[in-house]
């Protein structure tokens, strides 16, 4: 007999409220902007006694009922919809939310907005789990078995019943299908261990596993392969999440007519075969056919110039005064070819709300177009330490010499303190990030402590030249470059950067002009982004420069700190498959602090909260002193976080949750927004 | 004044010692004496060499070092130079103290300060034409303090003084240009010849392969071909072959030219007196061919550089080819090709001047050289 | 004659045949391949992909198989009129071509207008009047259009025109009629936006036609029948017009085979700058992830554009000019 624990009462996640106060400490410039807000956003109603008794609807779907093209709106919301608090006030209906994308591999675009289509999701302050899709979500206190309580009376969007043989048919056609999926993940196989999904009733599953699975309710709620929900589980040929519309995708396997017989269905459809069909017909971004949980529906696909989401007649939340969600009727999504013209538009008032792909270098440009764009500006902090961190590569051998020092703790905390990050700060982030190491903000479980934020990271050339100096790096050359010990020539680093999110290739030739003051040569590459993918895939990178976003919450997303996900392992590609592979492929590490902290990073999935946060901070303290990602500036709104919001649209928050799991501007609450006029 | 630069009337001579030195020069010899008469031709003329100048003395003409960064300095206004001081000389120029307008989100600038300006003042160390090491620059602030700068044209993003930026480029993009065309006039000379000379399957075969990459757009083959340049190639060597790929697409403009002159060169009569005196075929080309239409070759050579020149910004705006910290024109084009820079930072645009002037000299130098080469032509 | 035009006609299918194997080999010149990009892009939204993965892909779409397989394989289908499907936006390469295709003929047949309307008087007025105030300053302006960069031009008359104008910037539609179907108030609106990029556009291929209209004319000018109509007293503008401007037309009409896909080609940047939806800026795209059906199609039909302009201006040339036919028989 287990003993089961309500998950909302036994997550210790939530922590003290993220006060705008502390992040105006940071930077100076912040307080006097006016730009950064309090975190606000929807609440979700769990008091029974204040849930709404009857239902609204739009007009539109009103409409549609009388027609008697669509049942009742009582019908289609499931017996116990999710009660959102709307920010400000209950909204009206109607209205088209414009939009700018880039392209057919934009999808996140549409995905982040339609996020909660996740089984439990974060609330607004990016701190606390609250339920979605599922109406609870308990776990035996040995952490083996989960159960995910359902919304009786869901349903999708075309109107049919959604149940646990979803999760089922997901669970063994769809991730138990060598041709679709051909390998397990490690979000359902805790310690190499695989689980499974079992039906209890038509409103009841249970995520079953052989060892203790602690980390399972923050994976379930979290942008993991298995929490991420259909929109981002299933689109772009991926096949996660962990629910799929059986009613509807059961004709496109072969297991329910034949091989011969879908693959026939493909030819007549364009497809290769069946396999590549199903990948098009199971991503709701292409294919408006597909149903879905989420706010809106695709009716225009992505791969055409206009990208046109519509309300979901079905979906499952309403406000408090008992009016379905969404508010607005559609999304309309114009793609730009350039991010100039992107930013531009935004600036002339062509998007309602936009936080994708704003540039904040256009900071001062964006702040002199509000009137005649209409739009407030908000500046939304991120939690992550590092926007732009030096990922140092510890598994490259190609040059023994580089190898050795690149592997030198010495010197890689050199090349940290001869940064000029307050430079960096002034001139990119236009003086809203908060210099320092890689750690998450101080406000998260999982920050080791406030003294290492500096660790390692103030600007101390006189030290960093001394401890090179110390590390037998004496020789000059004649520009005053130090010298390679092996045959006298200058010792070059190669430093890879792409230009995507922020100008890093910029950026690391100010931070190569900074390290020829401690004599460190930094031959600053700007590649390709394919191209630099496949050099850090082939362990050919000295270092590599990306961000460390995501980070905030190391389990659900470690690999901008940890190697352990080959696809983006910048500090030590080779170990990353080592990780992955279970020791197949790779190389396994041999520094005594990396092997220490793939062992911590391991036993963290089978401890409790309390503990795993621990294990998370154990964890950052050993990044941190070692310094195999140096830190530069973050907790910023560089990324997603300059907001442009119509003045015409309510409930927008002054400051929203910018992060991986907050599924920005998902979190926020889209279906909340609404047209005031 | 226009109109005296403008009109290239035909110097008054003696017409008969005239005639009498026509009669024995060279064929080069008339092409300069016709060519001098073309007036902007020659400005544009001098104003090239005055360019390729400034290439080999970039370094001591820039005022500052190239990369240096500074945060205060981004995106300073250029600074206005003065020359008095009240009524007394004084050459100088008013350094401004920026900082970031917590509201606005724009540098401000305030506390001017006046330092003055001098000639052959010390700076950033560099080997003049990569031999004489030196700290000597041709203009200069003269007892700066620490945070002083010169900006003649202003400052980048990243605090980066402008000027010298453009001057440092000068170096880079012209001998890009230069080096590129050099090898595919040789291409040219070379597949053009021997079409030419050849005739029949070669010359189709030639022909064929001109028409081929004439017709392949160009955007893929740079794009091809730059993306498949090893990744641990030094700057250097990357420059090199940004200058071949250039090189190998422009050729054929070069080749058609060569192969028409050849082929009506070859009905001329001294070539058939020279044929019939029993002189070998290479040393007809070579002695009496090539020579009499050296100034043709010299004149498409000065018409196909800008069109190198664009190619180099072309490959950097798409992000190919030379990449920062090289510095070249096509770079700091692409530094200004944002709103930012268009809207905070205006002077960002002097980067295009340098561009268009050359252009223009290096057609008008061309159109020169070709009306003089051959009147008719 | 009729043999001449045989032997050009197959000469033309061999070049567009070449032109179609160095297109598919240009887009297998960069490491990685399609799978390597698309990975690259999920991962940089947050997803992962794993090992097996890529190698079902890879599977999934053909791209384990050499060259010459799939280039069989693509050619065989291109003959019979199918390019593929393109990988990236998930839709035939027909479809994803079709509508920009006809924008992009659209945008450079309005340049080439502009470049006519501009080149032809300019050129007649700087032969007639050589050496004049008038015809250098014409030519320095048309000089200047090839001298400033194209894509900065771009930037900044987009940019002048958001800051002093409208707020519509970029692409070829207003917002509303974006999703709207054919009308005449849509095609209305589409004309308001043509002229900026076909302005754009123009600058660049103005110089060169001048230069070749005003070489062409100087050439006739010169001629006996010029001399002996001016001495028979026939006004000049006649003496002009008549003969000299129409035989110096032949030669500048073929230029119009390369000037089409020049501007085809060139207007790929200020494509990507001014945000249009035409075949530049997913050519660039294609290539940039490695979408094989959709790059090698675009260089393919590039390419044959050319290649069968050239064709056609020569069998023209040739109708026109009897010297021509003379010549190659």
């Amino acid at each position: 007999m287990l003993t089961r624990r309500h998950f909302l009462t036994s997550t210790s996640l939530a922590v003290a409220a993220l006060g705008v106060s502390e992040a105006l400490a940071q930077g100076s410039g912040l307080a006097q902007s006016g730009l950064v807000g309090n975190l606000e956003g929807s609440q979700v109603v769990t008091d029974a006694a204040a849930m709404p008794k009857s239902f609204k609807e739009a007009p539109e779907l009103a409409e549609l009922v009388k027609q008697g093209k669509l049942p009742p709106v009582a019908q289609r919301l499931p017996a116990e919809p999710l009660v959102l608090k709307p920010l400000k006030s209950v909204g009206k209906y109607g209205g088209t939310w414009r939009r700018g994308f880039v392209g057919p591999g934009d999808g996140e675009n549409g995905n982040r907005i339609n996020a909660s289509d996740k089984l439990l999701f974060w609330d607004y302050t990016g701190n606390k789990i609250i339920p979605s899709i599922a109406k609870s979500v308990t776990m035996s206190d040995d952490g083996k078995v989960t159960r995910v309580v359902l919304r009786p009376g869901m349903k999708w969007s075309d109107g049919a019943p959604f149940s646990a043989d979803d999760f089922v048919f997901w669970f063994e056609d769809i991730y138990g299908n060598k041709e679709v999926v051909p390998t397990g993940i490690a979000d359902m196989s805790p310690a190499g261990k695989p689980g499974k999904i079992v039906k209890i009733d038509a409103a009841t599953v249970e995520f079953q596993f052989e060892v203790p699975y602690f980390l399972l309710i923050e994976m379930l709620a979290g942008d993991t392969l298995i929490g991420g929900g259909m929109s981002v589980g299933m689109y772009q040929n991926r096949s996660y999440g962990c629910y799929a519309p059986a009613h509807y995708l059961k004709q496109f396997l072969p297991k329910y007519s034949s091989e011969a017989q879908v693959n026939a269905r493909a030819k007549t459809e364009g497809f290769e075969n069946w396999v590549r069909m199903l990948h098009a017909k199971k991503d709701w971004n292409l294919n408006p056919e597909l149903p879905v949980l989420g706010p809106w529906r695709t009716t225009r696909p992505i791969n055409t110039p206009t990208w046109v989401l519509e309300r979901n007649p079905f979906y499952y939340a309403v406000d408090t005064d008992g009016n379905q969600l969404p508010y607005i009727n559609q999304i309309v999504m114009t793609l730009a070819e350039d991010l100039e013209v992107l930013n531009l538009r935004a600036m002339g008032g062509s998007y309602d709300l936009q936080e994708r792909h704003i540039d904040i270098a256009k900071l001062a440009v964006i702040l002199e177009n509000r009137e005649r764009g209409n739009y407030d500006l908000h500046l939304d902090l991120a939690f992550n330490g590092s926007d732009t961190t030096i990922h140092i590569n510890q598994s490259y051998t190609a040059d023994p010499e580089i190898a050795k020092w690149l592997t030198n703790a010495d010197f890689r905390r050199a090349l940290a303190l001869g940064i000029d990050r307050a430079q960096l700060n002034e001139t990119f982030w236009l003086g809203l990030g908060t210099p320092g190491s890689t750690a998450p903000a101080e406000s998260l479980p999982q920050n080791p402590g406030k003294e290492w934020r500096s660790k390692w990271s103030t600007h101390d050339p006189a030290k960093a030249n001394q401890m090179l100096d110390a590390l037998g790096l004496t020789k000059k050359d004649g520009e005053g470059f130090r010298v390679r010990t092996d045959n006298g020539e200058r010792l070059r680093l190669q430093v890879q950067t792409v230009r995507a999110f922020l100008p890093w290739p910029q950026q690391m030739e100010m931070v190569a002009q900074h390290w020829r003051r401690i004599g460190i040569f930094a031959e600053i590459r700007e590649l390709e982004r394919v191209l630099a993918f496949t050099r850090t895939q082939n362990n050919e990178h000295h270092i590599h420069v990306w961000t460390n976003g995501g980070t905030e919450l190391l389990y659900l997303f470690p690999r901008h700190a940890i190697p352990v996900d080959p696809t983006e392992a910048f500090m030590g590609p080779e170990f990353a498959k080592w990780y992955a592979s279970s020791g197949r492929l790779g190389r396994a590490p041999t520094d005594p602090n990396l092997k220490k902290i793939f062992e911590l990073f391991g036993s963290a999935a089978g401890q409790r909260d309390d503990a795993r946060n621990r294990t998370a901070q154990e964890i950052w303290k050993i990044l941190i002193d070692q310094q195999y990602s140096i830190g530069t500036v973050g907790q910023s709104p560089a990324l997603m976080g300059v907001r442009l919001a119509s003045r015409k649209l309510g409930n927008i928050p002054a400051r929203a949750c910018i992060a991986q799991h907050c599924r920005t501007p998902g979190s926020s609450r889209p279906e909340t927004w609404f047209y005031q006029s | 004044m226009l109109a005296r630069l403008f009109n290239a009337k035909p110097a008054v001579e003696d017409a008969a010692t005239a005639e009498e030195r026509v009669a024995v020069a060279s064929q080069l010899k008339l092409t300069w004496w016709r060519f001098r008469r073309h007036r902007l031709a020659m400005a544009s003329g001098v104003i090239v060499i005055l360019f390729y100048l400034a290439a080999g003395f970039a370094d001591f003409l820039a005022t500052m070092d190239p990369h240096d960064t500074e945060s205060a300095r981004s995106y300073a206004p250029p600074q206005a130079i003065h020359l008095f001081d009240d009524v007394s000389l004084r050459p100088h120029v008013t350094v401004l103290r920026a900082r970031r307008d917590p509201r606005t989100f724009r540098m401000v600038h305030d506390q001017a300060t006046k330092v003055d300006l001098g000639f052959f003042v010390e700076g950033y160390p560099y080997a003049l034409f990569g031999l004489i090491p030196t700290t000597t620059h041709l203009l200069g602030l003269k007892g700066a303090q620490p945070g002083e700068t010169l900006h003649i044209l202003g400052t980048d993003r990243l605090g980066r003084d402008l000027w010298s930026r453009l001057v440092v480029a000068t170096r880079v993009s012209l001998t890009i240009g230069l080096v590129s065309v050099v090898i595919s006039l040789f291409l040219g000379v070379l597949l053009g010849g021997v079409s030419a000379v050849y005739g029949g399957i070669v010359d189709t075969a030639i022909q064929r392969v001109i028409e081929i990459v004439r017709s392949m757009p160009t955007i893929p083959l740079w794009m091809g071909l730059a993306a498949a340049l090893p990744n641990d190639w030094s700057v250097t060597r990357i420059y090199f072959a940004i200058t071949v790929i250039i090189a190998l697409l422009a050729w054929t403009d070069l080749a058609r030219v060569v192969r028409g002159k050849f082929l009506s060169l070859r009905e001329e009569d001294f070539v058939t007196a020279a044929e019939l005196s029993g002189a070998g075929q290479l040393r007809i080309i070579f002695r009496h061919m090539l020579p009499s239409f050296l100034s043709h070759i010299i004149a498409a050579t000065s018409l196909a550089l800008p069109a190198m020149i664009i190619s180099e910004t072309s490959l950097s705006f798409l992000g190919l080819g030379l990449r920062p910290p090289a510095i070249s024109w096509g770079i700091l084009l692409q530094d200004a090709q944002n709103i930012e820079a268009l809207a905070l930072a205006p002077w960002m645009l002097a980067a295009a001047a340098p561009v268009i002037v050359i252009i223009l000299a290096f057609n008008f130098l061309g159109d020169g050289l070709r009306d003089a080469a051959d009147p008719y032509g | 004659m009729l043999a001449f035009t045989v032997r050009r006609l197959l000469l033309a299918i061999l070049t567009i045949w070449v032109i179609s194997v160095l297109a598919f080999a240009i887009i297998q010149l960069p490491p990685g391949d399609f799978v390597t990009a698309y990975i690259a892009q999920l991962s940089a939204s947050g997803a992962s992909v794993s090992e097996a993965e890529a190698v079902s892909l890879r599977e999934l779409y053909g791209l384990g198989q050499p060259f010459y397989v799939q280039y069989a394989k693509w050619i065989v289908r291109v003959i019979a009129g199918d390019f593929g499907v393109s990988m990236e936006w998930n839709r035939p390469v027909g479809e994803v071509i079709g509508d920009r295709l006809w924008l992009t003929m659209l945008i450079s047949f309005a340049a080439l207008i502009l470049i006519w309307g501009l080149a032809l008087p300019i050129g007649i007025y700087s032969a007639v009047r050589q050496y004049s105030i008038g015809d250098y300053l014409f030519t320095l302006i048309g000089f200047i259009g090839l001298a400033v960069p194209n894509f900065l031009l771009a930037l900044v008359v987009m940019y002048l025109s958001f800051r002093f104008f409208g707020a519509n910037v970029g692409g070829l539609f207003s917002s509303e009629y974006e999703l709207a179907g054919w009308s005449w108030d849509k095609v209305v609106d589409l004309i308001k936006h043509l002229p900026l990029p076909a302005i754009i556009l123009a600058l660049g291929g103005t110089a060169q036609l001048i230069r070749i209209m005003r070489a062409n004319l100087l050439d006739e000018l010169r001629r006996p029948y010029v001399v002996t109509a001016r001495a028979k007293g026939i006004p000049e503008y006649r003496v002009i017009l008549k003969y000299p401007v129409r035989a110096a037309l032949n030669p500048f009409a073929s230029t119009v085979a390369y000037l089409f896909p020049y501007l085809v080609s060139g207007s790929v940047i200020i494509s990507i700058v001014l945000s249009l939806p035409t075949v530049g800026p997913l050519l660039v795209r294609s290539l940039i992830s490695q979408d094989m059906f959709l790059a090698g199609t675009i260089v393919l039909l590039l390419g044959a554009l050319t290649v069968v302009g050239t064709f056609i201006s020569d069998l023209v040339l040739m109708w026109v000019d009897p010297r021509i036919r003379h010549q190659l028989d």
